[in-house]
């Protein structure tokens, strides 16, 4: 029998949204959601959706992206274009064939850092029922 | 490390619980603090139109205007718009308020962009312009406690020309450009005007500094913030009426006014200590003012780098770069496109925004390649 690895959920995070500092390690391993792994960058507008399918492709389960709440961020823009971006309201946008199911987009400030934690375990759990639907076909 | 101490300020802290807690009450989208920027501005909108109406009836002179019965000056036509005019006193406590309105946001502007250290680097020229926006603002505001033309005006009329006969050199002619003349005379009046006026019209070219290197700035708040802060206004007409005081008597010699404490602040100064003391007060915390961004020693931005044989030319990180850092050039002879992407560095935040513009690769921050990004999503996805 072929033992199925585990598979990871990828956060793509603004280094400015929610402190996680305190709930990863090193590694980026969230302390109470070991499957997600966080990336961060200096701010959401970085965050190509090139690199949200490239998550996708190499085996990520899902992908969530964070930036600040919408109309805070730092250089002005930048949550406002992820999110237009992520939406296909501004170019360049997600491919069509990247499964929406499991990409999820939050804003939050950085002391919101429960409501991120709980929000991540919601999407692991949804990531765990759209699994076993897909897989029970 | 910059972020933890940045942090770990209070009052940044202070600020992101502030803006926190707006959030849970209006939701981001009505949060004032986010449009922190376009509610002076909106208040200026509002001064510029209450203005409009005022000037309509406005006469700007001492004495009699037209050698008629009556006396007809500056005073009595304020008078007369206040006591005559359908919703006269309305539009003059609009205009009086809004004033005080706009100073206020501009507190809760500079406040903000302060405490959440959005002023320094590449934003240094909105500051400095910013600081010049101020003065500018205080002083017109002034100007407009002159031109009603009552105890006060005159009060402060001496007071002003007291204050520049102080400064050395420049201060005579400082004085009679002020009042127009050697002594107060129907010419002072006229000039408050076209410097209350005039003035007001330069903010405008100020602003468009204070704008330039910003790509589509937020400069007017949601509709339903704007009702809000013409009700707040509207509310303080109706709860303080603005009342006219008594008419200014250039042989008389008033000693005492009520004071605004958004506008008249320097005039309670002056009478706290000498006039020597007193400007050197107020270009000094001028220069310490405009001296701010460069308090912190900042890092160097590390501007994004464009890939000469990737970028084709599609000008995305030009329509996108919130800091208008992206310029289209022709692109060198033997390319296969006709344009090529150029970051201006002193513009350029290092914030990779046209980094997520991109869909060829074609542009990098140099610390954090985007190679190296998706690498690493790559092996924390296995």
């Amino acid at each position: 029998m072929v033992e199925t690895k585990k598979k990871t959920v990828i956060t793509l995070i603004c280094e400015r949204a929610v402190d996680l500092d305190r709930e990863m390690d090193e590694k980026g391993v969230l302390k109470d959601a070991p499957d997600v792994r966080v990336i961060k960058f200096p701010c959401s507008g970085m965050i190509q959706p090139l690199m949200v399918e490239a998550a996708l492709k190499a085996g990520a389960e899902g992908v969530i992206v964070c930036g600040c709440q919408i109309g805070d961020c730092y250089y002005r823009e930048g949550n406002k274009m992820i999110r237009e971006r992520l939406l296909g309201e501004r170019p360049p946008g997600l491919k069509k064939t990247v499964d929406r199911r499991r990409v999820v987009a939050l804003w939050l400030s950085r002391l919101q850092t429960k409501r991120f934690i709980s929000e991540a375990k919601e999407f692991v759990g949804h990531l765990q029922t759209l699994n076993s639907i897909t897989e029970g076909k | 490390m910059v972020m933890q101490k940045l942090y770990t300020d209070p009052l940044n802290k202070v600020t992101l619980w502030l803006e926190h807690w707006t959030n849970v009450v209006a939701t981001s989208k009505y949060n004032p603090f986010y449009y922190h920027g376009a509610l002076p501005q909106f208040y200026l909108w509002v001064l510029f139109l209450s203005g409009l109406l005022l000037f309509a009836y406005y006469i700007p002179t001492i004495d009699n205007a037209y050698a008629s019965d009556r006396l007809i000056n500056a005073w009595t036509s304020v008078d007369y718009i206040t006591k005559t005019i359908p919703f006269g006193a309305v539009f003059r406590g609009i205009h009086r308020y809004a004033g005080d309105a706009m100073v206020l946001t501009i507190l809760l502007h500079i406040a903000r962009v302060w405490f959440t250290d959005r002023y320094r680097q590449y934003r240094w020229v909105q500051w400095v312009s910013g600081v010049v926006l101020l003065l500018a603002v205080l002083f017109i505001g002034q100007t407009g406690y002159y031109l009603v033309w009552d105890e006060r005006s005159l009060l402060l009329t001496r007071m002003t020309v007291s204050a520049f006969e102080a400064l050395p050199i420049i201060g005579q002619p400082l004085k009679e450009w002020f009042i127009n003349g050697k002594e107060i005379t129907n010419l002072t009046l006229s000039n408050y005007l076209f410097i209350h006026i005039g003035l007001s019209f330069t903010l405008l070219f100020g602003l468009w500094v204070h704008y330039v290197r910003m790509a589509r700035p937020v400069i007017t708040p949601p509709p339903v913030v704007n009702y809000v802060l013409v009700a707040i206004i509207l509310g303080v007409v109706a709860m303080f009426p603005i009342q006219s005081g008594v008419m200014a008597q250039l042989t008389q010699t008033p000693t005492t006014f009520e004071i605004d404490w958004f506008y008249l602040w320097p005039y309670w100064l002056m009478t706290k200590m000498s006039l020597g003391f007193f400007w050197l007060l107020m270009i000094g915390a001028t220069a310490l003012l405009t001296a701010v961004p460069w308090f912190v020693r900042s890092k160097p931005v590390e501007a994004a780098e464009v890939v000469l044989t990737k970028c084709t030319g599609c000008s995305l990180c030009d329509k996108d770069c919130p800091y208008e850092a992206i310029e289209m050039v022709p692109a060198p002879a033997g390319s296969r496109f006709k344009l090529l992407a150029t970051v201006k560095t002193y513009r350029c935040s290092g914030c990779g925004l046209c980094v997520g513009a991109c869909a060829f690769d074609a542009i990098d921050l140099p610390n954090l390649l985007d190679s190296d990004v998706t690498n690493q999503i790559k092996v924390a996805a296995q």
